[in-house]
């Protein structure tokens, strides 16, 4: 029974799925369906503060760890999962997807993300983050009449497979070198018997890693991310965007720093070509984009190599620095999707935003709090994560990695702050105003009070990042 | 080694008794081609498309059923084979297994999965 206690919020998520599934026929209304998955979602983060035992404890045989680590993250999934199932009311309904089943899929999909940060063993964090990549193509594509959301789909399941095998085989590769799967014991093996340069190991390293990099959308592993998140609905982009990228980082953290501690100087080297390139390449190509999801999209692979950044050094407080970054990146990029998805179709271009702090003063103020949480501006949570992932660049004596992420936040002010000069200097377009659903205006406190607390009180959130 | 030669003599007699059975057939066998004899055959029956066409999507719908209650077999087997050192535990997580499976295909059933128009 202590085993079923390791996995307690997953088997509320998953349990809610299967009660979904079962009645799928019998929800019409996607308002009749989302209060049960709030009510999950939040059942499942008490269940993590109630029944968490003091110490990290292990179940499943070894292969599954509660500890503050997944604990954290498994926090981030069930915010997002609340806040995506609040976004998504309103669309559902409009686009005609059955709505039980579109939950159901993101229950799962969040089940799939907490079984990957809480695995301990290589072969349960393939299976959670297949579990959260299965349900993420068929989400992309569930409007089945909408060409563009069928293409992504389609991309992403090629790609996103591909990148599936290569996971795959960097997990052979290195059971083939330590006999071991378990985190722990891959480490202790490769100390042991010395075999920190064996050529196959090193292979394995490369492989894990660039199919991890996949899920968080670093390059070279990006291009599906643009594809996806215009095609997909704005609300499983917004998941997809925070979910994917924070559990991908968290299995990334989690390999580099307990499976993989011996093999420092290889990984680390990686990560910093990793985030060297996504902050580069996603700053510049968003500046050309004229549709709001497609510049998300840019933005989050820019985002995905600052989280990468307090990983180079490999110390505990870089890793803590990536764990405040994703928490607060998953919050802030919600926050920017919701307000797209609050204004409509007029929200997925950049002009639909002509003029909006006349037609909707508060919508535009909150798009405003996000934008400079985005950019890293003060007093905003984006500035402190970013601050805090630089400056462990800094320690660590990459200075060049640090002032190359300076400038490209620089770069990345254009584009964001383009939107606010829309919002704010230019006159509207239309004059109608359209009222918030008091779903989205929900999801939106919720994100905006996270972006404004955690940059306010910047000591919170690193209380709570306790690395592996 | 000497115990395989009989296997060995076996393979030679089939192969040459099929390769003389193929070259005697083409050899005295008689040769009068017609284009009814020339088209692709198929289960008897006259082809009328393509091969490459568009095939209907209730096949695919019958494919991933069979998967459900194929994956179910490839665990009931190993199980079957291990019950008796699994004991009650063993049980009850087959049971749970196959609930869960159960739930899936009720909702193929519910929606209609199973009804071929």
């Amino acid at each position: 029974m202590t085993d079923l206690v390791t996995v307690l919020p997953e088997l509320i998520l998953s349990g809610t799925a299967v009660v979904l599934i079962l009645v799928a026929r019998r929800v019409r209304r996607a308002r009749s369906a989302a209060p049960w998955v709030v009510v999950a979602a939040v059942a499942a983060a008490f269940s993590l503060w109630a029944f968490s035992p003091a110490t990290s404890m292990t179940g499943f045989g070894g292969t599954i760890a509660s500890d503050r680590y997944a604990r954290f993250f498994s926090l981030l999934f069930s915010g997002n999962l609340a806040l995506a199932a609040l976004l998504s009311v309103r669309h559902l309904d409009s686009e005609r997807v059955q709505p039980a089943e579109y939950f159901a899929l993101l229950l799962l999909a969040s089940t799939g993300m907490m079984f990957a940060v809480a695995a301990v063993d290589l072969l349960i964090l393939y299976l959670g983050l297949e579990l959260m990549t299965l349900c993420s193509y068929v989400l992309v594509g569930i409007v089945r009449d909408k060409p563009a959301g069928n293409e992504a789909s389609i991309k992403y399941f090629f790609l996103g497979s591909f990148a599936s095998a290569l996971l795959l085989y960097g997990i052979a590769l290195t059971y083939g070198v330590t006999g071991a799967t378990d985190f722990s014991a891959i480490a202790s093996t490769v100390s042991r018997n010395g075999v920190t340069r064996h050529p196959m190991l090193l292979a394995g390293v490369g492989l894990v890693s660039g199919g991890l990099a996949f899920k968080i959308a670093a390059v070279p592993f990006h291009a599906w991310a643009p594809d996806v998140y215009q095609g997909a609905m704005a609300p499983v982009a917004a998941f997809l965007s925070a979910g994917s990228k924070a559990a991908g980082l968290a299995a990334f953290v989690r390999v580099c720093l307990v499976a993989f501690a011996p093999e420092q100087r290889i990984w680390s080297v990686m990560v910093v070509a990793l985030a060297a390139l996504s902050v580069m390449t996603g700053s510049l190509l968003a500046i050309s984009q004229s549709r709001m999801k497609r510049m998300l999209a840019y933005s989050s692979i820019a985002h995905a190599g600052y989280a990468l950044l307090g990983l180079v050094p490999g110390t505990p407080e870089g890793a803590s620095a990536t764990m405040t970054y994703a928490f607060v990146y998953a919050f802030m990029t919600l926050g920017a999707f919701g307000v797209v998805i609050a204004l409509g179709p007029r929200g997925e271009n950049l002009n639909g935003y002509r003029g909006l702090s006349t037609t909707a003063p508060g919508t535009a103020a909150v798009m405003f709090l996000f934008l400079l949480s985005l950019t890293g501006i003060p007093p905003t949570a984006g500035f402190t994560a970013k601050f805090a992932v630089i400056l462990s660049a800094v320690r660590a004596g990459y200075i060049g990695l640090a002032v190359l992420a300076v400038l490209c936040s620089v770069v990345s002010a254009f584009f964001y702050l383009r939107v606010a000069v829309l919002m704010y200097m230019t006159e509207p377009q239309e004059s109608e105003s359209a009222r918030l659903p008091l779903s989205v205006f929900a999801a939106l406190a919720i994100a905006a009070a996270v972006t404004i607390v955690g940059g306010i009180f910047p000591n919170t959130l690193a209380v709570w990042a306790v690395p592996p | 080694m000497r115990e395989y030669t009989g296997i060995v003599v076996a393979f030679v007699l089939a192969g040459a008794f099929a390769a003389a059975n193929i070259i005697l057939a083409s050899v005295l066998g008689p040769k009068k081609p017609s284009p009814v004899k020339a088209e692709p055959f198929e289960c008897g029956q006259v082809p009328f498309a393509l091969p490459i066409g568009r095939l209907s999507v209730k096949f695919y719908l019958t494919a991933i059923l069979f998967i459900l209650f194929d994956v179910e077999l490839v665990f009931l087997y190993p199980w079957a084979v291990v019950y008796r050192t699994l004991g009650g535990s063993g049980l009850v997580e087959m049971v749970v297994f196959l609930a869960v499976l159960m739930v899936g295909f009720f909702y193929a059933w519910d929606n209609g999965a199973l009804e071929w128009q």
